[in-house]
């Protein structure tokens, strides 16, 4: 045999060498200052903000399409498209111009029947949209630019629902897409927002690319919020799909990507070592978790029942167990979230004394519960749902309650919680889940804020008085209107229990160092005034 | 021959479309609604419903069935649910990633682990041997997630060689395309080294031990010549076959590794669409990796045939 051992190791130890040499090494790119990848929240699955509730679709509706009215930092709107507008005195007529420079992605200018046709789509899937339509008396263009929102009856919240961010958001689209069926998806990308969507570039379920809109003419305003000037400083933004979490932060440790929506919280002390990078909280209205009860069978068909669970759940067990960390969460006791304006402490000393595992027991027994089975449903691929559910589930047995664990992923529990009909035939009883912490100042858009029965969310709570303050609430004009309707509609909502709060908790983004001007407004990140250095 | 390989092409119609058929009544059977996912969190049950209705999914499960049966004799694999585009557009897109990391990972593979096999068995008993088992053994039994993370974490942030994740089309320069598919072939060719390496190892031992390989050393034989030659050419039968059993259970390994490497390829088109209940996506995926796998088999059995002319089909 002539071949050598110290041949083979000579061989291999020159191949190695060669691989490992300068000319071979990967410089560590220098990152593009004009080119911003980003890993969002989750996979962009449809392009029709209006079609979708899903937060990412607004996401992509906040850099593709522009809105008439916008949030400032202080959460007024403000005229976005808009130029010049104006209610009349009896507070029925709004007139609206739209200001210079408005084009669309083709080229085209904006119109007011672009407009026009686009309220009315949003309005028939927003939940304000359908509220506003009830008054509507005409909405139509005038001439080219402007166009007028006539009314029944003064309907205070017409302007701020054109500037929320609740999905869907009223987003301005060319007059052709926007008389596609609200129920159909639109099939164009063309917008008149400060970025393009660039198909060509784009992979669906990999990445989905951004470019500068060259054309766009922001306010002269300066920026505040949602508001003021949109100047796009990036060239390109590209959103990568990136579902493992490990793989998404050793990006962006290795810099190729420069901003992360969703870090896991485990992580976050990894990440607040490295120099290179800054974790920041951009929302502070965060997210608020909720249980909700099924209204239509034992035992939650009975109050008292409902009463027991917000004497048994112990909000702090709750959080704690999947945020850890106290400094990103807030135990809470309005139905409105935390700190939002309508956020208020009425009705709420079972809050004082929760969890009283003993109050919830004896209510429980004077619901008349007779030991029926209590499906809570366990979505498993979410900490947060599936963490809560085992909790529930313990404290209902603790105290002689048949709860059962129904075990699934996210896209069975949203299945089964459609279904009206009792446990035994595929039914439940509690589901767990959680929305965006600024959504619930506003009980129109916030589903889950809504006691309309079978017509209404799922859980199907239902309360005539509530409903009414509701929609007073809608009409009324005045910030302090409004927060002393809260205070009645809570009273009520803390009486009947449509659900249960779980607790507010925010959610840090990590970027890259060099990137500045990210917006910290709550719903939406845009990458509008967005810089890379 | 020729018969015998329409016979197994025609074959391969059948459980193409046998696998259709079991995924589709598994799917459906899954709990699970894309109608409420595309919906959102915030949509009515109302909403959802109308969703269904449109998305055909309100119909009954023997017309759902029938309709997409009917598409699929037709070459059809229906439209993604959530993307609206054709599924076979999707799979398309992505096949270019999956099979630059599969061609990869079996050339890495097959190199690395003949090579280690006919070395180890050459020195039979030895520290070479000792060693390039003992390493075939941990490369078997590590998960590919756990080298994946390893290789990231050591590779590209401690020494910043190489990318973290992504691909890079063959298009956009030969570094950048490899430099993207390096960790994640490694990786994913482990497992299937240390499996191939060891069959090689036994096979050529078994073959080193035969009459003629002592005659070739007695009329003096190179070693290469013997090892490569004579000795692996008859152990040939042994590796082909475990390499293409090695191919055709790539398909779990390269779901794996497309996720933790985040390649846009057809094993992350599965599981995001599995994610979603993108019924057509999962269906047309599961029908085009059953038809690869009969058809991986097929060739794997032809290959006999140039191996060894006593295989006759």
């Amino acid at each position: 045999m002539t071949l050598s051992r110290r041949t083979i190791l000579k061989n291999g130890a020159a191949g190695a060498l060669a691989a490992a040499t300068p000319g071979t090494r990967r410089a560590h790119a220098a990152s593009n200052t004009k080119i911003m990848n980003a890993v969002m929240q989750g996979d962009l699955r449809s392009f029709d903000p209006i079609w979708t509730t899903a937060n990412i679709s607004a996401y992509y509706g906040a850099m593709v399409y522009d809105t008439l009215f916008a949030t400032d930092a202080n959460f007024q709107p403000q005229p976005q498209m808009v130029g010049k507008w104006g209610l009349s005195e009896d507070k029925r007529t709004y007139t609206f111009a739209l200001r210079d420079g408005l084009l669309w992605h083709d080229g085209t200018p904006v119109t007011a029947a672009d407009c026009v046709a686009s309220i009315r789509r949003w309005a028939v899937r927003n939940s304000g949209g359908q509220m506003m339509m009830e008054y509507v008396t005409d909405l139509s263009a005038r001439d080219d630019k402007t166009f007028i929102l006539a009314l029944k009856q003064p309907f205070g919240l017409t302007v701020p629902a054109f500037a929320a961010t609740s999905t869907p958001d009223c987003f301005m689209m060319p007059k052709k897409a926007a008389e596609t069926d609200p129920f159909q998806q639109i099939t164009s990308h063309i917008g008149s927002g400060p970025f393009t969507f660039n198909e060509k570039e784009t992979r669906p379920g990999s990445r989905y690319v951004f470019d500068r809109f060259t054309k766009y003419v922001p306010r002269p305003e300066p920026p505040s919020g949602f508001a003021g000037g949109k100047v796009v400083k990036l060239d390109r933004v590209v959103w990568q799909n990136i579902t493992d979490d490990q793989t998404a932060l050793a990006a962006l440790e290795s810099g190729e990507i420069d901003f992360f929506e969703l870090p896991p919280l485990d992580l976050l002390p990894q990440l607040q070592s490295n120099p290179d990078i800054k974790v920041r909280v951009l929302d502070p209205s965060g997210n608020c978790g909720m249980m909700r009860l099924n209204w239509l069978h034992p035992p939650f068909n009975n109050v008292k029942a409902r009463q027991a669970m917000l004497y048994l759940t112990n909000q702090a067990d709750i959080l704690k167990a999947t945020f850890g960390n106290p400094k990103y969460y807030h135990e809470i006791d309005s139905i409105f979230g935390y700190q939002t304006p309508m956020a208020n402490g009425a009705n709420s000393a079972w809050f004082k004394s929760a969890p009283d595992p003993a109050k919830a027991k004896q209510l429980f027994k004077e619901s008349g519960y007779g030991g029926e089975k209590v499906i809570v449903l366990q979505a498993t691929d979410f900490d947060f749902m599936n963490n809560s559910a085992q909790l529930i589930a313990g404290w209902l047995k603790e105290i002689g309650v048949n709860a059962e664990l129904a075990a699934s992923t996210w896209g069975g529990v949203i299945t089964r919680r459609a279904v009206m009909a009792p446990d035994d035939k595929g039914g439940w009883d509690i589901f767990i889940t959680y929305g965006p912490g600024y959504d619930w100042n506003n009980p129109i858009t916030m589903v889950a804020l809504g006691c309309n029965g079978r017509k209404g969310w799922f859980g199907w709570p239902e309360n005539a008085g509530y409903e009414t303050l509701r929609r007073q609430w809608a009409l009324v004009s005045t910030l302090a209107e409004r927060q002393a309707i809260a205070q009645k509609m809570q009273t009520i909502a803390w009486n009947v229990v449509p659900q249960v709060m779980l607790g507010q908790w925010v959610s840090p983004v990590a970027m890259r160092s060099n990137v500045h001007g990210i917006i910290g407004m709550p719903d939406i990140i845009p990458f509008w005034n967005v810089t890379k250095t | 021959m020729a018969a015998y390989t329409l016979r197994r092409l025609g074959s391969t119609v059948v459980v193409m479309l046998l696998v259709g058929i079991f995924v589709f009544a598994l799917l459906h059977i899954a709990p699970g609604d894309p109608a409420a996912i595309i919906a959102g969190d915030n949509a009515t049950p109302a909403e959802i419903a109308s969703i269904r209705q449109q998305l055909g999914l309100a119909d009954p499960l023997s017309v759902q069935f029938v309709r997409w049966f009917w598409h699929l004799l037709h070459g059809n694999f229906g439209i993604s649910i959530f993307s609206d585009t054709p599924v076979i557009t999707l799979i398309g897109q992505r096949v270019p990633a999956t099979l630059s990391l599969t061609v990869l990972t079996i050339a890495f593979a097959v190199i690395v682990a003949v090579a280690a096999g006919v070395f180890a068995a050459w020195r039979a008993g030895g520290v070479l041997d000792g060693s390039l088992m003992g390493f075939a053994a941990l490369g078997f039994s590590t998960p590919v997630f756990v080298v994946g993370y390893f290789l990231i974490y050591f590779f590209s942030i401690r020494l910043r060689w190489l990318p973290v994740q992504g691909y890079v089309p063959l298009s956009h320069g030969l570094w950048p395309w490899l430099s993207h598919l390096i960790l994640p072939t490694i990786a994913l060719g482990l497992a299937y080294v240390a499996l191939i390496a060891r069959i090689t190892r036994a096979s050529m031992l078994e073959v080193l031990a035969e009459d003629y390989i002592r005659t070739a050393r007695a009329k003096g034989a190179s070693t290469e010549a013997i090892l490569f030659r004579h000795a692996l050419k008859n152990a040939g039968v042994p590796i082909v076959t475990v390499i293409g059993i090695g191919v055709a259970l790539l398909v779990s390994g390269v779901v794996v590794t497309e996720t933790v490497f985040n390649i846009p390829g057809i094993g992350r088109l599965a599981v995001d669409a599995i994610t979603n209940r993108d019924y057509p996506i999962i269906q047309g995926v599961m029908v085009i990796f059953s038809g690869a796998y009969v058809i991986i088999n097929l060739l794997v059995d032809l290959t006999y045939t140039l191996i060894d002319p006593r295989v006759r089909y």
